[in-house]
C-alpha cells in the first residue's frame, strides 16, 4: 500500500499536467474560458430562483431554493465525474496503447480536474447561502465531506472507466442510471419525504444510497437550522452512507488494478 | 520499471519464452456480442499467437535490428518491451530507462501546443519538469520549431510532428530506446538526422532497439538482428546473414501465388523428397551439380501405362526445363497402389534462386491428368559462376571468322 503511494507521488508531475490538460480542453477555444466555472453555478442559482418562484414547487417548505442549490451543485460534481470517467481510459487509447505509465492517473487527474471545477462552483455558492442568510455552523467540517464525496466519484470514475474498455454499453447504461440515482437521491426533496417512505428502524436503508448521506451532511453544514428537515437523521445513517463510499472505492480499486493490464490488448 | 534479478550486469534486455495470445473474438464490446458470445460457447474462441515462445537478449550498448514481414509480431513485441501490454507467458527484464517509439508523438494532444506536449510526454516519462525545462531548449532545436512551438501541435504539418516526437524522446536521454518504424516516416533529411542520432546513441553506448523494413539502413546500423515470422523466432544473428534468410523466405512467399494443385485424384502425389546423389535430403543445390527428386505416389485403383512429369520455373513463374517419363523412354505397365519414382538431373545450369518444381503424373495420350502440383516444390541454386541470365550455356570466344 505504502509503495503504491509512493509511487504515486513520483508521477505527481504528470498528473498535474493531465489535470492541467483536462481543464484547458474543457475550455478550449471559448472566449470566457475559465469563467465558465464560475457562470455556470451563477445562472443555474438565477434560473432555479426564477422557475421555482413561478412554479411553486416548494411545497411549502422553507428555504427551498437554497437547498435544493446546494443539492443540485453537489449533484452536478458526482455526474460530470460519472460522465467522464467513460472517457478517462478511452479518451486517451494513443496514450496506453504507446506509452507506461501508471494506467491510474488517468481517472484520477479527471476527477481531480473536476473537483478544481466544483471548487469553484463554491466561490458562488457560498456567497449566495451568505446573502440567503443561511446558518452556516461547523464549516471547517466541509472539507471532510467533500473527501466523502470524492471518494465516491474516485470510486465510481475507476468502476465505469474500466467497464467502458471492456463495454461500450457502459456509455448508454450509464445514461439511464444516473437519471435514476438523481431521483432517488435527495436533490428535489428533503432527505425526511424519503425516510417517510420507510419504518424507523430501516432508515439506513435510505443512505445506502450514499449521496443522501453527503447531501444531507452538505445541507446541515450549509444550512444548520434553517432546513427543519435535518434533526431527526440517524448518525447510524450517515455513517452507513460513508461505509458505502468507502466500499465504492475499495472496489474500484480493486476492478481497476486488477484489469489494466488488458487495457492494451482491447483498445 | 527496473527489475533487478538475477541479471548479468551487462545484460540490457532480457526476453525469456515470452508468447503474446490474442483472442479472436467474432463479436466485439458491446452487450449483445457478449450475450451471443456466452450462448455459442461451444465453439472454442480462436487464438491468435502474436508471439510464440521468443527468447533473446539484448547486451548493454547493442543495437539489435529486428525484422520480419507484416505481421511477424514486431511491433507487438516493442510493445511488450514498453510495457504497454503484457505477455501471455514468460518474463521480460529490462534495466535502465526505457523509451520508446512505437509512434512518433503518441500521447500528443492536437489542441496543447507543442511546448504543452513536450512536457507532457517528459511527465508520461517520469523526467521531473525541472530536468525537462533543461533540454527543452535543445528539443526545439533539433526539431526546427522555434517559430512554431506556441501554436497547437493540430496545426502542425506531420513533418513536424513527427520532428517534435523524435526530438523530445530521444532528447529525455533512456538506456534503452525502442524504435519502431521510424525511418519511414520523415523527408530525406529527417531522415539522416534521425540515423545521425542512432549512430551518436550507439557511441554513447546506449542500447537500441530498431524495427525497420529498410533492409539496407538496419543492416547498417545493427550489431545483430534478430528474424521474426508469424510470432515465431526464425533466428538472431549477423546482420547480413539474417537479412539474407528474411529476403529468402520472402521471395518463398512471394511464389505461393504461382502453386496449384488439381486433378482427378485416381493417383496422388504424396511427397517429393529432394536429394543429391548419395541420398542426403536437401533444398539447396549448387550450380552444375546433380539433383534427384523422389516421388511417391498413391493409387486408388489399377493404372496402365501412367506418365509421370515435372518442369522447373524461376521464381517468376517462367519455365526453364520439363520433361516426362514418356519423352524419357521410361515405361511404366501399369501401378498398384503405392510406389515410387525418381527424377534425376544432372549439371544443373540454372543462374542462383530460387526455383519451383511442378510434378504431375497423368494418362499416357495426356487426356486425363490424375494429379498435377503445379510450383509446389521450391529449392534454391547456389551459384558463384558468373554469367547473364537464369540458365548457363557452355559458351567460348575467339578471335576472327
Amino acid at each position: 500500500m505504502m509503495s503504491r503511494f509512493k509511487t504515486m507521488w513520483r508521477w505527481r508531475e504528470l498528473l498535474w499536467i493531465l489535470v492541467c490538460r483536462n481543464l484547458k480542453i474543457r475550455y478550449k477555444g471559448s472566449t470566457l474560458g475559465f469563467f465558465w466555472s464560475l457562470l455556470g453555478p451563477l445562472f443555474l442559482i438565477l434560473i432555479y430562483a426564477v422557475f421555482a418562484a413561478i412554479l411553486r414547487f416548494n411545497q411549502g417548505q422553507p428555504n427551498y431554493l437554497q437547498s435544493l442549490v446546494i443539492g443540485i451543485c453537489v449533484w452536478q460534481f458526482l455526474a460530470m465525474c460519472l460522465n467522464d470517467s467513460l472517457y478517462a481510459v478511452m479518451g486517451n487509447v494513443n496514450l496506453v496503447k504507446k506509452t507506461a505509465f501508471p494506467r491510474i492517473i488517468l481517472p484520477l487527474a479527471m476527477v481531480c480536474a473536476n473537483v478544481i471545477n466544483f471548487l469553484l462552483t463554491w466561490c458562488v455558492l457560498l456567497p449566495y447561502l451568505l446573502v440567503a442568510g443561511m446558518p452556516m455552523q461547523s464549516l471547517y467540517l466541509l472539507p471532510f465531506v467533500l473527501l466523502v464525496q470524492i471518494t465516491l466519484c474516485f470510486g465510481m470514475a475507476l468502476i465505469l472507466s474500466t467497464a467502458n474498455v471492456f463495454l461500450r454499453d457502459t456509455e448508454h447504461m450509464l445514461g439511464i442510471g444516473t437519471l435514476a440515482w438523481f431521483f432517488l437521491s435527495p436533490i428535489f426533496y428533503p432527505v425526511r419525504q424519503q425516510l417517510a417512505f420507510l419504518p424507523p428502524k430501516l432508515a439506513w436503508l435510505a443512505f445506502m444510497n450514499p449521496m443522501t448521506g453527503i447531501v444531507w451532511c452538505y445541507r446541515r453544514l450549509l444550512m444548520g437550522e434553517a432546513m427543519p428537515d435535518l434533526s431527526a437523521v440517524p448518525a447510524a445513517g450517515v455513517l452507513t452512507s460513508l461505509l458505502v463510499c468507502l466500499a465504492v472505492l475499495g472496489i474500484g480499486l480493486f476492478t481497476f488494478q486488477n484489469s489494466q493490464a488488458k487495457f492494451g490488448d482491447v483498445l | 520499471m527496473c527489475f533487478r534479478g538475477s541479471m548479468d550486469e551487462n545484460v540490457a534486455i532480457k526476453v525469456e519464452n515470452i508468447s503474446k495470445v490474442y483472442r479472436l473474438s467474432g463479436g466485439g464490446q458491446s452487450l449483445k456480442q457478449k450475450v451471443l458470445e456466452c450462448l455459442r460457447h461451444r465453439t472454442p474462441p480462436r487464438m491468435l499467437k502474436a508471439i510464440d515462445e521468443v527468447s533473446f537478449s539484448v547486451n548493454r550498448g547493442e543495437t539489435l535490428g529486428i525484422i520480419g514481414a507484416n505481421g511477424a509480431g514486431k511491433s507487438t513485441l516493442l510493445s511488450l518491451l514498453t510495457k504497454t501490454i503484457f505477455p501471455t507467458q514468460g518474463t521480460i527484464e529490462t534495466q535502465g530507462q526505457v523509451s520508446s517509439l512505437l509512434e512518433l508523438g503518441a500521447g500528443f494532444h492536437p489542441d496543447l501546443s507543442g511546448r504543452e506536449n513536450v512536457f507532457l510526454y517528459g511527465a508520461i516519462m517520469g523526467i521531473p519538469r525541472n530536468r525537462m525545462m533543461a533540454r527543452f531548449d535543445a528539443i526545439v532545436e533539433f526539431a526546427g520549431l522555434q517559430d512554431f512551438i506556441d501554436q497547437p501541435v493540430k496545426h502542425y504539418s506531420s513533418g513536424m510532428y513527427v520532428r517534435l516526437g523524435f526530438a523530445v524522446a530521444v532528447e529525455v536521454d533512456p538506456d534503452i530506446l525502442l524504435i519502431d518504424e521510424v525511418l519511414a516516416v520523415g523527408d530525406a533529411a529527417f531522415q539522416k538526422k534521425c540515423i545521425d542520432k542512432m549512430r551518436e546513441f550507439r557511441r554513447q553506448g546506449k542500447t537500441m532497439l530498431i524495427i525497420s523494413h529498410d533492409l539496407h539502413t538496419i543492416q547498417r546500423i545493427s550489431d545483430r538482428i534478430l528474424f521474426l515470422d508469424r510470432g515465431k523466432m526464425l533466428g538472431l544473428g549477423a546482420p547480413k546473414t539474417m537479412i539474407g534468410e528474411y529476403e529468402g523466405l520472402t521471395r518463398r512467399r512471394n511464389t505461393e501465388i504461382y502453386q496449384r494443385e488439381w486433378g482427378t485424384g485416381e493417383v496422388k502425389i504424396t511427397s517429393v523428397r529432394f536429394h543429391d546423389a548419395d541420398g542426403t535430403e536437401r533444398d539447396t543445390f549448387q550450380w552444375g551439380g546433380d539433383l534427384c527428386a523422389t516421388v511417391r505416389y498413391q493409387a486408388e485403383k489399377p493404372i496402365a501405362s501412367p506418365v509421370f512429369g515435372f518442369s522447373v520455373s524461376d521464381s517468376e513463374g517462367r519455365i526453364v526445363h520439363g520433361s516426362n517419363t514418356q519423352v524419357s523412354g521410361l515405361v511404366i505397365d501399369q501401378i498398384v497402389s503405392d510406389g515410387a519414382v525418381t527424377l534425376h538431373l544432372r549439371e544443373l545450369p540454372m543462374a542462383a534462386g530460387l526455383y519451383l518444381f511442378s510434378f504431375s503424373v497423368h494418362s499416357s495420350d495426356h487426356r486425363v491428368n490424375y494429379h498435377r502440383m503445379d510450383n509446389c516444390f521450391p529449392i534454391t541454386i547456389e551459384c558463384n559462376r558468373n554469367f547473364e541470365g537464369y540458365a548457363y550455356m557452355p559458351s567460348e570466344w575467339s578471335i576472327g571468322t
